[in-house]
């Protein structure tokens, strides 16, 4: 187990840069989940901590030591695969052992070793197996388990679940977090699935376009976005996004929008009157009934999940989406009204984006 | 699942296709099967039965062309001979082939490109354009009328299609193979040591049944290269047969029947591993 200190990271390929200088600093037996769009750079930054990826500038601390010039192996780092990434010729006993096989532990040492973490993660009947032989969530499951044994200081996971199907990466997802809990390694977990990193991280890593956006708890980043980008991006449904101008509205301060209906804003928004701003409306914050802007529009589009209805509806001339209760009575071209509390509404910036 | 996964067996035919499909394969198979099974039954027969019936069952069986040349030494040690050359050949290309492919596979270095094109430059000459060439730089070697004198030449010339071969299939392998290989501490050697060549069975199967047949029907650089008739692969030694007994074609068949008959073994064992391998990457797997 180690901290990990990222110092001003960057990558180029050439004379383009892809990551602009990453500066973070993960605790020892923290969880971080590295999220983003594809493309943002977080697999990149992954595989420039685990030494796969060479670093074009900055210095990667591991456990107060720079590892800039050490391989993977040296690191003491382990990593799991998207595509799990196991030797198709051996058993799933040979998987797990390869790795202290090739630092020369002996033969009894190892089989210790793997029958331990067979038996945390279940395996143990399935140690003679070849990796063929398994199933999805099986393969993941090896793949842990070569990652466990070594005992390294760091776990790596690059998008572990995203090839299971979804019912087996929800299963999985709550053994990665009791398996944490179990161990205590610290981990860097990238994926670009918000509630997968909401879910399973102490704190979440937001990358766009190479550069950090905010870093802060699961909660910190869904109730107060640093920007635009990361409202949008935490949370699902997405965040309504709409634009308009800040004025006054019965001396309370609210945004008119391009239709001219206003929407109330919480007053202790550090905003001016004539600013051109974006709101932000989380779906799951409009209720029927309560204080706040009326918000209505006919019913575009009705999706029942069962506890819960989305609603897409049209209000200023956007599309706005609505998370109600499922017994409400929506349906296609209906007339659907509700209530957004100025509180809950977001402002952000028209020309940065960042939030205000 | 099982609908997607057609396999040519499970393709739906109409009568009409079908029967054209036995009747154009049959007459395919034919042209091959017609003249080995000729070849092998007129060894049974007496000459003059072959005057008269080339193509039927002989009327009486005369084990005698066989066992006589089975019996002889100088058959068996045209296999011998044959066998070691073609053996030494596809071991030292199975080798020296992977090796290098698996470098310019993984390795990114100046002039890797370049490299792997000098090497199947080499798929463009046919050994006999090179003949003269080669005939003196093995002169200078002192390796004339030896067995390394065919084997290196053979080797050399079935590098290119070889190092074309193992690189796709090594090219193919997930590199994220590789990264976990590495993150568990190989380095190359170990990662070509444990991984690649047990993953590459179907590969090194193809490059080396090739690499043997070419060995085995090699006919124009033993000619040149050896002198000795102790030293003659079968090819060679056929010529050698056939000007004796040019007359007595039974004996020619029985010979020819025998000498074929370790290839078509051979290959009917590793077929299944020369299509697996012929195929490699072809499709998404």
């Amino acid at each position: 187990m180690a901290s990990v200190e990222l110092n001003d990271i960057r990558k180029s390929y050439g004379t383009l840069e892809v990551i602009h200088g990453v500066s973070l600093s993960i605790d020892d037996g923290e969880f971080i989940a590295l999220v983003g769009p594809s493309g943002c750079g977080k697999s990149t930054l992954l595989r420039m901590i685990a030494g796969l990826e060479e670093i074009t500038n900055g210095e990667v601390m591991i456990a107060g030591r720079i590892v800039n010039p050490l391989t993977p192996r040296e690191r003491n780092i382990a990593m799991v695969f998207q595509s799990y990434a196991l030797y198709p010729h051996m058993s799933v006993a040979g998987n797990m052992g390869f790795n202290l096989k090739l630092s020369g532990v002996p033969k009894p040492e190892i089989e210790k070793r793997v029958s331990e973490a067979a038996r945390m993660l279940a395996l143990t009947d399935l140690l003679d197996r070849k990796p063929s032989q398994l199933s999805g969530g099986q393969r993941q499951r090896v793949a842990m388990g070569r990652a466990i044994v070594r005992d390294p200081a760091v776990f790596l996971f690059d998008e572990p679940l995203s090839n299971l199907d979804a019912k087996l990466r929800v299963q999985m997802r709550t053994e990665i977090k009791s398996l944490h809990q179990k161990v205590g390694t610290t981990s860097i977990y990238v994926t670009h699935d918000q509630i997968e990193a909401m879910t399973l991280a102490d704190r979440i890593v937001v990358l766009h376009q190479g550069n950090i956006e905010q870093v802060g708890t699961p909660l910190e980043l869904y109730r107060q976005p640093a920007n635009l980008f990361v409202a949008g991006f935490i949370g699902s449904p997405a965040m309504n996004i709409l634009d308009g101008v800040v004025d006054a509205e019965n001396g309370e301060p609210a945004v008119r929008l391009g239709d001219g209906s206003a929407v109330r804003i919480a007053p202790q928004r550090n905003v001016r009157r004539g600013q051109s701003v974006k709101i932000g409306l989380r779906p799951e914050h409009f209720v029927s009934v309560g204080s706040g802007s009326i918000i209505s529009g006919r019913t575009l589009l009705v999706e029942p999940t069962g506890a819960q209805t989305h609603v897409l509806f049209e209000f200023a001339g956007s599309q706005i989406t609505a998370i109600v209760d499922g017994d409400h009575p929506a349906r296609y071209g209906a007339y659907f009204e509700s209530v957004a509390d100025g509180e809950k509404v977001y402002v952000f910036d028209g020309a940065s984006g960042v939030a205000l | 699942m099982t609908d997607t996964s057609i396999s040519g067996t499970s393709v739906r035919m109409n009568a009409g296709t079908r029967i054209y499909l036995y009747v154009s394969l049959s007459l395919v198979a034919a042209l091959v099967l017609v003249p080995l099974l000729a070849t092998a039954l007129g060894g049974f027969k007496s000459l003059g039965e072959l005057r008269v019936n080339p193509f039927g069952l002989p009327a009486q069986w005369h084990w005698s062309n066989y066992l006589d040349i089975l019996f002889g030494d100088r058959y068996w040690r045209q296999m011998i001979n044959s066998l070691f050359i073609a053996i030494m050949t596809v071991f030292l290309t199975v080798v020296a082939s992977a090796m290098a492919a698996f470098t310019l596979a993984h390795v990114k270095f100046f002039g890797a490109g370049q490299l792997l094109n000098y090497f199947l430059i080499g798929l463009m000459f046919p050994a006999a354009t090179a003949i003269l060439p080669l005939f003196i730089r093995i002169r200078d070697l002192g390796l004339l009328d030896t067995y390394w004198g065919v084997i290196l030449p053979q080797v050399a010339f079935g590098l290119g299609m070889s190092i074309l071969l193992f690189r796709n299939y090594f090219r193919n392998l997930p590199d994220e193979l590789f990264q976990a290989a590495f993150v568990d501490g190989c380095g190359y050697i170990r990662f070509f040591w444990h991984i690649s060549l047990p993953l590459s069975r179907p590969i090194i199967a193809t490059v080396g049944i090739i690499s043997f047949v070419n060995s085995w029907n090699s006919y124009i650089l033993p000619l040149i290269m050896l002198n000795t008739e102790t030293k003659y692969p079968w090819p060679l030694g056929i010529m050698v047969y056939r000007g004796e007994f040019g007359t007595q074609w039974q004996l020619v068949l029985a010979f020819i029947t025998l000498t074929i008959l370790p290839t078509v073994i051979v290959f009917f064992l590793a077929q299944k591993h020369i299509i697996a391998g012929l195929t490699a990457g072809a499709v998404k797997g």
